[in-house]
């Protein structure tokens, strides 16, 4: 992807977020913050029957384009990826995946999505954990 | 009483009247990188901080040879008019002018109120990017000591009379309260305070709600009342040097301090050195 055309996929993901707003009921969820640049992601995050996939990503925040539009991205691209591949997701492979040309100088901000929801995961597996544990 | 250096301020008039003068040269700077492909002031150029200002490499700016290039591909001149602008009270865009005048590009100026007051007033923006044929700029060595402080130009300055230090980071940073999410470490500090003898006086509190800027006598009283006169060498510092840029152009330009200096190390150097003393007031 051209930086250009990296550039406006992330316009119009921010100009029209896709799964913008907070779900009722999330399996998981986390707060993410890029104090220096005031941007702030809240993320939900419901799972699928067995508990294994994503069923549904939505978040809330505010912020810069880059960690808004990546949000929406993100709340696309992780639609029915399985808890394990979501934990082993490479903040640099989806630095390439949003457009490394267009993102690289902003980096924390392009995957400030990304760490919440895996932040979410965590604490969700931390959970079944101790609960397994008791 | 006006400005000392009312000429460095122009307002969005100005700029309206003076996009097709091909002596002017807006600039538009900002925190969110992708808001100048949002919309801009028809004919302005973008820079970046990171991308265009600092080493890739060493924490340092751009040395004489790349600032000349980079302003001979944007399309500046030696004498070129330029005037910056950009979100977030113009922040980064004071960083931006500071950075030129390192290099002394001598006519640099702030539309006041910066991109907030241009949209707000309705005025035109577009996504179309000007192009400007290149110019043969030629750039004077990076001056570091007329307008730059370093980490132990600072430990001497604490110690001296006759000088000012002003903290422009948020109260929560200043008292020690506030430190990074651990995320972030590439920016992160060890340390939560300020520097000793630092006085706290936010770099915002220089702009009005529309991010104009305060008034000479507001300005003078802001400052002054911490201690920080005209009469003083001062030194300005925040985290990296881009919020204390803003008040190093408020004490320099619009209040017309004969010597202060930013410090670009900041926070995330002197927070983070061994041997330096902090004081920390938070105790959280």
């Amino acid at each position: 992807m051209s930086r250009q055309a990296a550039i406006e996929h992330l316009l119009d993901h921010y100009e029209h977020p896709r799964n913008r707003g907070a779900l009722a009921a999330p399996d998981a969820t986390a707060i993410g913050g890029a104090p220096d640049c005031s941007d702030s992601v809240t993320v939900y995050l419901q799972l699928s029957g067995d508990g294994k996939r994503v069923a549904r990503m939505t978040f809330e925040g505010e912020g810069c384009t880059i960690s808004q539009a990546a949000a929406s991205i993100l709340s696309e691209a992780v639609i029915g990826m399985s808890l394990i591949d979501l934990a082993a997701l490479d903040p640099n492979v989806w630095i390439d995946t949003l457009g490394r040309a267009a993102v690289e100088t902003r980096q924390r901000c392009a995957v400030l999505p990304l760490r919440a929801l895996k932040h979410a995961v965590a604490m969700l597996q931390q959970t079944r954990a101790a609960a397994i544990d008791r | 009483m006006s400005y000392t250096h009312p000429e460095v301020l122009v307002e969005t008039d100005w700029v309206a009247d003076h996009l097709n003068d091909p002596k002017v040269r807006l600039i538009e700077s900002n925190e969110d990188i992708l808001l100048y492909d949002q919309g801009h002031i028809p004919g302005a150029i973008k820079i970046d901080w990171v991308g265009d200002l600092n080493d890739p490499v060493v924490r340092d700016y751009l040395d004489k040879e790349r600032f000349a290039a980079l302003l001979s591909a944007k399309g500046i001149s030696n004498d070129s008019t330029v005037v910056f602008y950009g979100d977030k009270h113009n922040w980064w865009a004071t960083y931006a002018l500071w950075v030129f005048r390192l290099f002394g590009h001598a006519d640099v100026r702030i539309l006041n109120g910066g991109r907030a007051k241009w949209v707000a007033e309705g005025r035109e923006l577009t996504r179309a990017l000007p192009n400007y044929p290149a110019t043969n700029y030629q750039a004077a060595e990076r001056d570091d000591a007329t307008i730059r402080a370093f980490r132990e130009q600072v430990r001497e300055h604490i110690t001296q009379p006759g000088t000012a230090l002003v903290d422009v980071r948020s109260p929560q940073e200043y008292s020690g309260e506030r430190l990074h999410m651990p995320e972030y470490p590439q920016e992160g500090t060890l340390r939560g305070g300020h520097i000793p003898t630092a006085a706290s006086i936010p770099w915002a509190q220089a702009v009005n709600a529309d991010s104009t800027f305060k008034s000479y006598d507001e300005l003078l009283d802001l400052y002054g009342k911490q201690g920080v006169t005209p009469d003083k060498d001062v030194i300005a510092y925040c985290r990296i040097g881009e919020r204390s840029s803003h008040t190093w152009f408020v004490l320099s330009y619009l209040l017309g301090y004969d010597k202060v200096r930013n410090y670009d190390g900041s926070w995330t150097e002197w927070g983070n050195s061994v041997g330096l003393p902090i004081e920390k007031t938070y105790k959280g």
